[in-house]
């Protein structure tokens, strides 16, 4: 069982006539996943790819029942009305896979989902995808592609790259293991669901003995998971590769990577990879050592 | 994009929060008739950078004549502080200070919301301040009263923070002079990139880099390949140049900064920090790879990215085709890459080598990201 999803999980596309959301469909449907249906103002009573275009979100809910994630495909410019109307019917799962979006309309949409108890997974996330079970968005590319990397099994994996979120699934299964689950968290400063927030789904779900997390240098979020760690409210193994050592010889304020990787002093990769290892969490000296620290753990 | 300290007073000041009377003068500029312009004696002369603490390393100084005036201004324009290019220098009043305090508002990663952090202790660094006397308030971005009413010019600050798509806005120090007035004696203001189709004045900032020096002309020509009406279709329009010949050009932000990190653990040195993400068409490669194969004195090219989502491997590679049919290098190139299409984009890179004599190593998702770097460096060495 996913801790995202599940077989019978109804999933919404916001942007369906847009390219990317036509993609997004094809993908999902061709993984298993449900895709009931999709909106585009103006386009309500149309079907894409078979599937029905609504105008807004209510509408699709109210004609569509048990509708729990949606994935937002729109432009970034339209991202924040599209988000909103999603919180607004109370959708519980809200993938946004938008790029780019101003961080004030990312800060606005994530306090407006807290107060109503919604998820968010994302900004610049592609999705996730639960092996066997069915996935959200593009995660692991073409149905060939998808089913030579992921396979159903024990180890969790969250990135904060959505291309690497595939290689190290790709490196897992190259070593004879499978996913559990597989999140692209998306690479943006403000993050909707955050390392911790899985890892602490992760420890309730039986099917993951263990995890891999790619991080960056910049940004809190990887000191979150020591904390984690050190109060016991994870405890199963965990590797973690933090990617950005050349990044230190810049001067501060230079980013590289993604939006949230602004080089920072005392949050760096060397602090990061101090506060995990006393914390108890194994270190990957490069990306592909992931797949054998855990390996030898589970 | 970080602002330098004139630039972000403009804005404070349009918010209503009060700013000394200042000038700017840039290298080769009249400083006689900027200082007298001011009409004021007693001047602080400050160095603009984009970071960097400019009070610790001799970058602003007190002048009360033009001699000193003129001189400080040749020391500084000569100065790096902290690594960061002097861009310009802003003289300005100085002022008859009673009580210097600090007032920022940024994102608070923990609870995504912008948060106010305001001291009394000011004109030292925040993080030199101890914890007793820092006030922190979690404001919602939803709402346009700040909610604060005992801090000076919190609620034109968070006008500023909203209005203009800040990401972050620093006042530090927070004066109040001798004759009971308030007023931001320095601003540090950051804007979301991400915003720009909001805010058409944008463009009319001038080019600048965080890197400790002017933009190059490379660096410059990269930002026109994003823009236009498609900017979020895939980004190919990040370059920072460095100063080894190994030229680089990678896929996604974390394989970037992976194989980075494995690059130099091979002891090679990049020529460029460079990365395209999303789905970029054949066009933005094309004119990324084009750039990136510009630079002089390349030893080697370095194509790398994971296996990728949906990022169209044959489209990607064809607009490094067009690059590399163009400037047909001699240097060896290892390329690294999977994902959609990626039997086409190979095909593409082979035709490319045969037909242009190239030293090309092609690489799938068998071999890691990282062990490429290391064939590269036998390669190059």
């Amino acid at each position: 069982m996913g801790i995202l999803i599940t077989p019978t999980t109804n999933v919404l596309v916001q942007g369906i006539t847009g390219k990317e959301g036509q993609k997004a469909v094809v993908a999902m449907r061709d993984y298993g996943t449900m895709v009931v249906g999709g909106v585009r103002p103006g386009k309500g009573g149309e079907t894409i790819e078979g599937v029905p275009v609504f105008d807004t979100v209510r509408e699709a809910c109210e004609m569509i029942s048990d509708i729990s994630v949606t994935t937002v495909f729109v432009p970034p410019f339209a991202a924040k009305a599209a988000i909103l109307e999603a919180i607004d019917v109370g959708i519980p799962q809200i993938n946004v896979i938008v790029e780019r979006i101003p961080i004030k309309d990312t800060a606005y949409c994530l306090a407006a989902a807290r107060e109503k108890g919604l998820r968010i997974i994302g900004p610049s996330s592609l999705g996730h995808i639960t092996p066997g079970i069915g996935r959200i968005g593009v995660v692991g590319g073409p149905k060939s592609q998808v089913d030579e990397i992921f396979t159903p099994g024990s180890v969790g994996v969250i990135s904060r790259s959505g291309g690497m979120t595939n290689e190290i699934s790709w490196q897992i299964r190259k070593m004879g293991l499978g996913q559990s689950t597989a999140v692209h968290v998306g690479g943006d400063m403000l993050m909707g669901t955050t390392y911790t927030d899985l890892l602490r789904m992760f420890e309730n779900d039986e099917q993951t003995k263990g995890v891999v997390i790619f991080g960056e240098h910049g940004g809190v979020y990887e000191f979150e998971i020591a904390e984690l760690c050190a109060s016991g409210g994870y405890t199963k193994p965990l590797a973690v590769y933090i990617g950005g050592k050349f990044a230190s010889a810049f001067p501060e304020g230079v980013n590289v990577g993604h939006v949230g990787a602004i080089v920072e002093r005392g949050k760096g990769v060397v602090e990061k990879e101090r506060a995990l290892s006393e914390a108890g969490v194994m270190i990957a000296e490069k990306y592909e050592d992931l797949v054998s620290l855990i390996s030898a753990r589970i | 994009m970080n602002l330098y300290e004139f630039e972000g007073k403009e804005l404070c000041a349009t918010h209503g929060i009060a700013v000394p009377k200042g000038i700017v003068v840039r290298r080769g500029e009249n400083i006689f008739a900027a200082y007298t312009a001011l009409e004021v004696e007693e001047v602080v002369v400050k160095a603009q950078v984009l970071s960097g603490k400019r009070g610790k390393y001799n970058a602003i100084r007190f002048c009360s004549s033009f001699e000193e005036v003129a001189t400080a201004c040749e020391e500084i324009f000569q100065m790096q502080v902290q690594g960061q290019y002097v861009a310009a220098i802003r003289i300005e009043e100085k002022l008859a200070i009673a009580e210097e305090q600090y007032l920022s508002i940024s994102y608070d990663n923990q609870t995504r919301q912008p948060i106010l952090v305001h001291s009394k202790k000011g004109g030292v660094d925040i993080e030199d301040v101890e914890a007793c006397d820092i006030r922190k308030e979690i404001l919602d971005i939803r709402k346009e009263d700040v909610g604060v009413v005992d801090i000076p010019f919190a609620q034109e600050l968070w006008n500023c923070f909203l209005g203009e798509d800040a990401r972050q806005v620093e006042i530090n120090p927070l004066v109040k002079t001798i004759d009971g007035t308030w007023i931001a004696a320095d601003a540090k203001v950051a804007l979301d990139d991400d915003a720009f189709y909001r805010h058409e004045s944008w463009k009319n900032f001038e080019a600048r880099t965080m890197m400790g020096r002017l933009p190059t002309d490379r660096e410059k020509e990269v930002t026109a390949i994003d823009a236009g009406e498609d900017y979020y279709r895939g980004t190919a329009g990040k370059y920072i140049e460095m100063d080894g010949d190994i030229a680089i050009l990678f896929s996604g932000g974390g394989a970037s900064i992976a194989n980075m990190d494995a690059l130099i653990k091979t002891g090679l040195k990049p020529a460029n920090y460079t990365e395209y993400s999303g789905n970029p068409p054949r066009e933005k490669v094309r004119d990324l790879a084009k750039i990136v194969l510009s630079k002089p004195g390349l030893r080697g090219l370095w194509i790398a990215g994971g296996v990728a989502n949906f990022t169209n491997i044959k489209e990607t590679f064809h607009g490094i085709v067009d690059a590399l049919d163009e400037i047909k290098p001699a240097y060896p190139i290892i390329v690294r890459r999977a994902g959609p299409y990626e039997r086409e984009g190979m095909e593409l890179l082979r035709e490319c080598a045969v037909r242009n004599h190239l030293d090309l190593h092609l690489f799938g998702k068998e071999v890691s990201m990282s062990e490429t770097a290391g064939i590269l460096a036998r390669h190059v060495n």
